[in-house]
């Protein structure tokens, strides 16, 4: 009993850990650029291809096609900033959904166009393989997926903490206005923030490669728990999403073990129901807005 | 129900069409018409081809289930051309059948409206489709209330009550799950069996059928729990299944869930024997992504590219067109493209009520129209065929043997 625990425990955590890089970069956009980013999870489907291309086409590991997708991403994230977002920023907030939600279904169904719907996979020597602990099992793919998705995190929180660009941004998500009176260019903290969230979502996708299918609406089924992850951690905290993110996918788990195998999502979201009622400005506590 | 539908590119490529398929139809019935009175006698001319006969095509080519549905245009395609070449319906005045597509975007709104707009649209004789049972139940409503025949892979028992316009010449969902219990059979003295499946109309009917029939073919269930389709990770799955005691798993589902669910129950190091059933098992892509993981998998299927002759005549063909082996619902469907053509024939009319007159009576035991596993089709008065049951297979070296029942085995199965 106690390993079945344990071992939902260890799933959820590994599986919390990709949802946290695909929220991170929400809470990022959000934070700072003050836009809903609908289009996260298409990005991380990006990442998926970007990966999945290298692998096929080169035999580059997806670990490895990181370091190609998330400069790549980053790129698209400071072009798309500069050529549309900066376009629609204003007191307005229905252009940015609508451009966001636009952008989400363009590049869906540009994927459907270029890639089909089929399902693609690659075949890594660790994709099959686990470390057995006891009873316990830690599958390889995903351990490494956790592993640098929480050092991707923690460079994240070192970079908005201990560099003058990062402190902008910080200060730019605090208070726009004072920020730039304090001789912040608005428009290059955004263009970083957007091309770091971006990059984050490129990361999601490599890293989830060796042991996900690769398909045009993968996005949609990550963003929506990277959505909730936003909401239960406080909106634009990264430290908030990251709790969240693994504690959902530990709740997710749990609820499929011992509630129903269809019931994960349904504690999922009876627990943002839950925060939301009593704890409205999220798990977080202080708004961090 | 209207026939509006929204806007959309394949609307509008669609309804240009369409004026030009009216005029040519006028211009030939005219011409006919001329030539008959000018003492040429009913009988049409050679080159002069009879009026085409419309048959309905309802598959999902873009969404969630395209890539199956992309293949079944492919076949639909392949069997349309294979009667046309051989003169097409003969009683018609060797008629062409000309297959009308449309995608019902793997979605269950624009699957009734597709439906909806097809039949309004379109003169058809029948229609074929749409394999997922989600999307053939909504579409099968339709056609009932239109009164146009619609022959389909799809095996929920559900399409078998109170229809009189559907045909299923392959078998039912409950059919599949006595084969899928018989197999366990082969492989464990005394399975344990634990049934994991999709929370959709195919996984619920098909795992119903599984706990119903369980008990008297002597399997005993240990778990049975359905999933959300679409999941982002098996392990807490998996974990559950490893915790029954289970020593066979029944995975229904489609098939992205199905390659977490075999890859985890490896890194588990869970040693069941796994029966995929049908759905997402029984496709080339299934291999493609599992890869050697999946040799010594089962499964059920409504048909199979290795069951007999004609079956690999048309194997053959496919895979030189797409590259790929003929899967199930595309092979399925190039029999039942042959069923209508052979209604077609003996109802010498192309009025889809006549053309249901002529399915009921169906009964074919050679020929591709009889390609089915037992090689026999014939409907009975809820449209099911009388003959039909599924085909046991096995993932061996790449390809997918049919290893059950005995009388249908193209190859031992293999114990792993």
């Amino acid at each position: 009993m106690l390993e079945t625990v344990v071992q939902a425990v260890i799933n959820g955590l590994l599986i919390g850990g990709i949802y946290a890089l695909v929220s991170i970069g929400v809470t990022l956009i959000f934070g700072v650029v003050k836009i809903v980013n609908f289009a996260q999870g298409e990005f991380v489907m990006i990442g998926m291809y970007i990966s999945f291309f290298l692998a096929t086409q080169f035999g580059i590991d997806p670990l490895l096609s990181l370091v190609v997708s998330m400069p790549t991403l980053f790129v698209l994230g400071v072009l798309i900033q500069h050529f549309l977002i900066r376009r629609v920023l204003g007191p307005n907030d229905m252009p940015q959904i609508f451009l966001t939600f636009a952008l989400s279904l363009l590049l869906l169904n540009l994927a459907l166009l270029l890639f089909s719907a089929n399902y693609r996979t690659v075949h890594t020597s660790y994709s099959d393989e686990a470390i057995h602990l006891g009873g316990l099992y830690i599958p390889v793919a995903k351990l490494i997926a956790f592993v640098v998705a929480m050092a991707l995190s923690g460079l994240l929180w070192l970079f908005l903490h201990t560099t003058d660009l990062g402190r902008a941004m910080r200060a730019a998500s605090q208070n726009r206005d004072v920020a730039t009176l304090m001789g912040i260019n608005p428009n290059r903290v955004f263009a970083v923030a957007f091309g770091a969230a971006l990059a984050l979502a490129g990361a999601a996708g490599s890293l989830l490669m060796p042991f996900y299918s690769a398909y045009p609406f993968v996005g949609q089924v990550f963003v929506l728990m990277a959505f909730v992850a936003v909401v239960l951690g406080t909106l634009g905290n990264v430290v908030g999403a990251l709790v969240a993110s693994l504690m959902m996918g530990v709740a997710e788990s749990l609820g499929i073990q011992f509630v129903g195998a269809d019931s994960g999502l349904i504690v999922v979201f009876a627990m943002l129901l839950l925060t939301l009622a009593f704890k409205p400005s999220g798990l977080g506590g202080r708004r961090a807005r | 129900m209207t026939n509006e539908r929204p806007q959309s590119v394949v609307a509008s490529r669609k309804a240009a069409e369409k004026p030009r398929r009216h005029s040519r139809r006028q211009f030939l019935k005219t011409t006919g018409t001329a030539l008959a009175a000018a003492g040429f006698g009913a009988v049409p001319l050679r080159g002069w081809a009879a009026d085409p006969v419309n048959i309905g095509a309802l598959y999902p080519t873009t969404g969630s289930m395209a890539q199956i549905g992309v293949g079944c245009v492919a076949a639909a395609k392949l069997a349309v051309e294979m009667i046309n070449d051989a003169g097409g319906i003969k009683s018609l005045g060797g008629a062409k059948l000309n297959l009308i597509l449309s995608d019902v975007q793997s979605d269950t709104t624009v699957t009734r409206t597709e439906t909806d707009r097809l039949i309004s649209g379109n003169k058809l004789s029948a229609i074929h489709g749409c394999f997922a049972s989600a999307l053939t139940l909504i579409a099968s409503e339709v056609c009932e209330r239109a009164k146009v025949p619609i022959i389909t892979g799809s095996s929920s028992d559900q399409l078998n009550k109170g229809r009189t316009y559907t045909f299923t010449p392959f078998a039912r969902a409950s059919q599949f799950a006595r084969a899928q219990l018989q197999m366990s059979k082969l492989v464990a003295d005394q399975p344990k069996v634990a049934v994991i499946f999709e929370n959709t109309a195919f996984g619920t009917s098909t795992s119903n059928g599984l706990k119903e029939l369980a008990p008297g073919e002597g399997v005993e269930i240990v778990m049975f729990e359905p999933y959300s389709a679409g999941f982002t990770d098996a392990s807490p799955l998996i974990n559950k299944v490893k915790a029954s005691g289970a020593n066979t798993l029944f995975s229904v589902s489609y098939l992205n869930d199905l390659i977490l669910i075999v890859r985890t129950v490896r890194q588990v190091g869970l040693n069941v024997a796994i029966n995929g059933g049908s759905g997402g098992f029984v496709i080339p892509d299934f291999y493609k992504n599992v890869g050697k993981l999946a040799d010594g998998l089962q499964g059920v299927a409504h048909w199979n590219h290795d069951m007999d002759d004609n079956a690999q005549k048309v194997n053959a063909e496919y895979k030189k067109r797409t590259g790929e082996f003929l899967f199930e619902y595309a092979g399925g469907l190039v029999a039942q493209t042959f069923m209508i053509a052979d209604a077609l024939e003996r109802a010498a009319s192309p009025d889809p009520q006549k053309v249901r007159e002529a399915l009921s009576t169906l009964d074919v035991s050679s020929g591709y129209a009889a390609m089915a596993p037992g090689g026999k089709v014939k409907f009975g008065p809820d449209g099911k065929n009388v003959y039909g049951r599924p085909v046991g297979v096995q993932w061996q070296n790449g390809d997918l043997a049919s290893v059950f029942p005995k009388e249908d085995a193209r190859a031992p199965l293999i114990k792993s």
